[in-house]
């Protein structure tokens, strides 16, 4: 599902360049969950941000699924991010001046694969079913995130990537949230990578890796 | 394709929704911009077609006029010899005025409707059901003009009351003015009316060129044939207080899409995330900038429609005025009924589009242009602050290399452009200047006013654009404030020394000679001054050679823009004591090119003859050149000179002075309407010039207006942005008291600072105005009256302004700080 061989990245610095990653190689089947572990600044947001094409690698090639997202063009990349990716933050990304049923459905009916049952499920199970007028900001954290995570449901898509989903949110909350999250995502047939520096979190999925000095270690 | 965009646009657009201050103040900016541009527009328009019907009046659209010589008048067996010999193309004009029972004068126009050529008349205009025999034949009819009736309150075949008793004949009302606000009526019933045997001039239709050559050798020595320039001359004329009117709608037009581009530049700040939010999701740049492009078009349309609506608005409300300073001022005839054009509409989606892409559609393109997701806003603002310091240098140099070249209007406005801009972008450089100076000047200031300071350079960014539209509306204000104040002083003045007779008579009837006569006049008269004038064209202009009585009181003490001698005064008196000197308007020197001591050459009845300029007299707001010479030299040089009238100076040891002048005045042929207190002058004379500046006034409070609009949008956008920051504060126990002074503090200084700058670059306005584009505008100037009265109360207002947007900032705050400071706490 995912590929990912020889990658670097270094980012220029007044005082010198830092390398964050230097000759990494990674890879996750169809079907399967990791947890992205490290500390912070060790460079878990800036992989996620390689695998979305929202940033330039220096070098080496990422796969997801048959697209080589590092030689794809800005065009191509916002339409495989639309058809196959899904992005969760910790921030939510909402969009404030839709009401929540509209932001549920926005990248469904974007790649055009919205499935009206799929959403009362994936509704029914975060529950958000008398929340769906509101507009975001009248909703809890917690909520706002669960808003979010349906949104990145909707669609089916090959592989989500989650950056500390849960980490706006309280103990409780970030437990009742993962718990959902991790279920869903499997019932979705999606690969998950989350970026997290939570133990207790990447205990819901099914491995785990260590992001150290810009290589993988598996824990 | 469609499906994605639509619902891209949705997700842009909803935040128009949410957010409606925002939606209002974008919508003002939008709405004020477009609608005073527009209203001018509609207003240059309405004028420029009234020309054009003007064109069609009759007897202007003659190619030439036969007029007699010596003002007397066409003899109607002159006319009637003409025809006989074969010009048709010949009709018969007779012109007059007379005064309504309330002393209005009202201008009467006539003609011999069979004898009109079929192009010159448009018969299909007038009514079907006017029948044209009751037009030629007693008690005849009156054309008149829609608007004309409405404001004598005429209805159909009602009467016109005179002063002297009379009556017109029935109106006969007609919606289009093609005699402008004269009354049409038939010759023969004019000639009854105005007491007149004799024909003012005889007007000529296309005629081919060998013919025109026969009818000259055929004219009778005492008549002359006249080249007729006076369409051309109307639209030259008129050109210049229409490129003004534009050029300071154009200003309005920036002032509001100042503030769009405030309203937009917050409403990008909120839609930041939503924008990232959507490339995470997949929506590609192209589909982004398509939708951003819907949205420009979306605004421009409703900005259009709403803007044009309102322009039409004012420009009802303006056109009254300025159709009179036009009537005042160049003679000229604006139809006060507005029409829609079609062109206007587009023109104003068009420069509505411009403006969007400017404020809307670039910075939008620029942000989704953006990779890094990152935003450094300080670093951002200082870039920016510099790059509009280095545009505004560039705009000083292109400035002062234009300044040699200035030659008309046009490049003039281009110049006082090129100034306010430049001023506009170096402000926000100077506020943080200002900032800085604050901070450095008190070292061991206290925590507060550090807090002072640097919440300033926090607000700055979002405040320097309201600034700089604030700044420009004070520089307009106080530069134009400053010119109508100048021209008031100067006209008043002149009014003093040019109109300080007591009667003014002008009538063609009058026997100057008994009226004049010292032993009968010697009761009541103390001193007179009889004007007599030729029409003659010289540098391709109408220009007025006047006969004048060297030692008559206006005369004695006649304002001079420039003398030859070492005072006014001394060149004065050599004017007077040599027939071969003369004085002339500052047109001649402006437009003419004339110069102190150059030699005229006019062609007299005796030959040419040169004759010395001494002088160049002031000459307000006319539009033709005039030339001043004694009255003997001008009866002497030019016999066929018309008369001008004659100016009364009553005795004032006479207190019947007025009663026995009016009784000597009818006995010599003159009939009430003919003559014109000094008072009634200066009453219509300062009328006429504050209607004049009517529409400037208006369009300066209008702009004022928007910039005071941007600046409550910028304040109520901060307050937005910086609630959850307001609410902090009160949670660390600032009281609101303090809390309002730190926000207040700052933007009182950056409004100080714009009025400290709008102060010298107003006079610097208002110099370039009067003595540059004044002078290629209209070929006169005045002397620049620059006092600090009005700025101080442009100071004053300016606070009032800014204190009520302050309080409604202040209440909004007070309204919505609870939630802030309930959603501080707020974790889950």
């Amino acid at each position: 599902m995912l590929s990912i061989r020889q990658l670097s990245k270094s980012f220029r610095q007044p005082e010198g360049d830092i390398q964050v990653f230097d000759q990494l190689d990674f890879n996750m089947n169809p079907g399967a969950s990791v947890a992205l572990l490290g500390e912070s600044g060790s460079g878990k947001s800036t992989l996620l941000h390689l695998i979305a094409g929202l940033d330039r690698v220096d070098g080496g090639e990422i796969y997801v699924g048959d697209y080589q997202i590092t030689v794809m063009s800005e065009a191509e990349l916002a339409e495989m991010r639309r058809q196959h990716l899904s992005l969760v933050f910790q921030q939510f990304h909402l969009i404030s001046t839709l009401k929540v049923i509209d932001n549920i459905r926005f990248q469904a009916a974007l790649c055009q694969r919205y499935d009206a049952d799929y959403e009362i499920l994936l509704i029914e199970r975060l529950g958000l079913t008398t929340q769906l007028k509101k507009y975001p900001y009248q909703l809890s954290r917690g909520q706002q995130q669960r808003v979010a995570i349906a949104r990145s449901l909707l669609h089916k898509p090959a592989l989500v990537l989650a950056d500390e989903p849960t980490g706006n949110l309280d103990e409780q909350s970030s437990l009742e949230v993962m718990s959902l999250f991790s279920e869903l995502v499997k019932d979705a047939g999606s690969s998950l990578l989350m970026a997290t520096h939570s133990r207790d979190m990447a205990a819901f999925l099914d491995r785990a890796i260590h992001l150290h000095n810009g290589k993988l270690d598996a824990c | 394709m469609h499906a994605s965009l639509y619902l891209v646009i949705r997700a842009v657009l909803s935040h128009y929704w949410c957010h409606r201050w925002q939606t209002l103040f974008l919508l003002v900016g939008l709405v004020a911009g477009v609608g005073l541009w527009s209203a001018v527009q509609i207003i240059n328009q309405q004028a420029r077609l009234s020309y054009a019907e003007a064109d069609s009046l009759l007897g202007v659209q003659a190619g030439y006029w036969i007029r007699s010589r010596n003002d007397t008048g066409v003899e109607v067996a002159d006319y009637i010899h003409l025809r006989r010999a074969g010009f048709r193309q010949l009709f018969p004009v007779v012109e007059g005025e007379v005064s309504t029972q309330r002393g209005e004068p009202v201008s009467i126009i006539a003609t011999d409707l069979f004898a009109l050529p079929s192009n010159l008349l448009d018969v299909d205009k007038i009514d079907p059901a006017t029948v044209w025999l009751d037009f030629v034949q007693p008690p005849y009819r009156a054309w008149i003009p829609a608007q004309l009736a409405d404001e004598l309150n005429l209805e159909k075949n009602s009467r016109l009351p005179l002063r002297d008793g009379r009556l017109l004949p029935p109106a006969l009302v007609q919606s289009h003015a093609q005699q402008g606000r004269q009354i049409l009526m038939d010759i023969a019933a004019a000639f009854e009316l105005l007491n007149m045997t004799s024909l003012s001039y005889l007007a000529l239709g296309a005629i081919k060129p060998n013919e025109l050559e026969r009818l000259q050798s055929l004219l009778p020595q005492q008549l002359e044939l006249i080249e007729n320039h006076q369409h051309l001359d109307l639209q030259q004329l008129t050109e210049s207080l229409h490129t003004h009117l534009s050029a300071m709608s154009l200003l309005s037009f920036a002032v509001g899409i100042f503030i769009v581009f405030n309203a937009v530049r917050f409403s990008l700040w909120y839609r930041r995330p939503t924008f990232i939010n959507l490339r995470l999701m997949g929506v590609s740049t192209r589909l982004l900038m398509t939708s951003v492009l819907i949205e420009t078009l979306f605004w421009s349309i409703i900005g259009t429609t709403a803007g044009v609506l309102v322009g039409m608005q004012i420009g009802k409300l303006l056109l009254p005025g300025l159709s009179a300073s036009l009537h005042s001022l160049y003679d000229a005839t604006v139809n006060t009924q507005l029409i829609w054009q079609l062109d206007t509409i587009l023109k104003a989606w068009g420069i509505t589009l411009l403006g969007l892409c400017w404020a809307l559609a670039w910075p939008l393109y620029r942000q989704l242009k953006q990779h890094s997701l990152a935003s450094r806003v300080s670093e951002d603002e200082k870039q920016s602050r510099q790059r509009l310091t280095r545009a505004a240098v560039v705009l000083v140099v292109c400035s002062v290399l234009l300044y040699p070249y200035l030659q008309d209007a046009l490049s003039g406005f281009l110049l006082l452009g090129l100034l306010l801009f430049s001023a506009a972008w170096f402000l926000p450089s100077l506020l943080a200047l200002a900032l800085q100076t604050i901070s450095c000047s008190i070292p061991d200031h206290p925590f507060i006013a550090r807090w002072l300071v640097s919440d300033g350079w926090s607000q700055l960014p979002a405040l320097r654009t309201a600034m700089m539209a604030l700044m420009l509306a004070m520089t307009a204000n106080l530069g134009v404030g400053t010119l109508v104040d100048s021209f008031r002083n100067a006209f008043v003045d002149w009014l003093e020394v040019r109109q300080s007779a007591d009667i003014y008579l002008r009538s063609s009837r009058v026997d100057f000679g008994r009226l004049l006569d010292p032993q009968q006049s010697s009761a009541w008269l103390q001193h007179s001054h009889r004007r007599i004038g030729v029409t003659t064209r010289w540098q391709f202009r109408q220009t007025l050679i006047r006969g004048v009585d060297k030692q008559a009181p206006d005369s004695l003490n006649l304002p001079l823009a420039q003398w030859s001698a070492d005072s006014p005064a001394k060149t004065l008196a050599l004017w007077r004591a040599d027939a071969n000197s003369l004085l002339v308007n500052e047109q001649s020197h402006y437009l003419g090119g004339l110069q102190l001591g150059d030699k005229i050459d006019l062609e007299t009845a005796n030959g040419p003859k040169s004759y010395r300029v001494l002088g160049f007299f002031y000459d307000y707001g006319n539009p033709y050149f005039q030339f001043y010479l004694s009255r003997e030299e001008v009866v002497r040089q030019w016999p066929q000179h018309y008369s001008r009238g004659v100016a009364l100076w009553l005795n004032p040891q006479n207190e019947n002075a007025v009663l026995l002048a009016e009784a000597a005045m009818r006995a010599a042929g003159a009939s009430a309407g003919d003559w014109i207190s000094q008072l009634q002058v200066r009453k219509l004379s300062l009328n006429i010039f504050e209607r004049t500046f009517t529409i400037t006034a208006a369009m300066n409070a209008l702009t004022m207006i928007v910039a005071a609009i941007a600046l409550l949008a910028s304040l109520l956008a901060i307050l937005q942005e910086r609630l959850p920051q307001f609410a902090q504060w009160r949670a660390l126990g600032v009281r609101s008291r303090e809390q309002f002074f730190i926000i207040a503090c700052p933007i009182l200084i950056f409004v100080t600072v714009a009025w400290l700058l709008a102060i010298p670059l107003g006079a610097l306005l208002s110099w370039l105005l009067i003595h540059k584009l004044n002078i290629v505008s209209f070929g006169w100037s005045m002397p620049m009256l620059w006092e600090m009265a009005p700025a101080w109360r442009l100071g004053g207002i300016i606070l009032l302004v800014v204190c009520a947007t302050l309080a409604m900032t202040g209440w909004q705050l007070r309204r919505r700080l609870p939630d802030a400071l309930a959603q501080l706490g707020e974790m889950d």
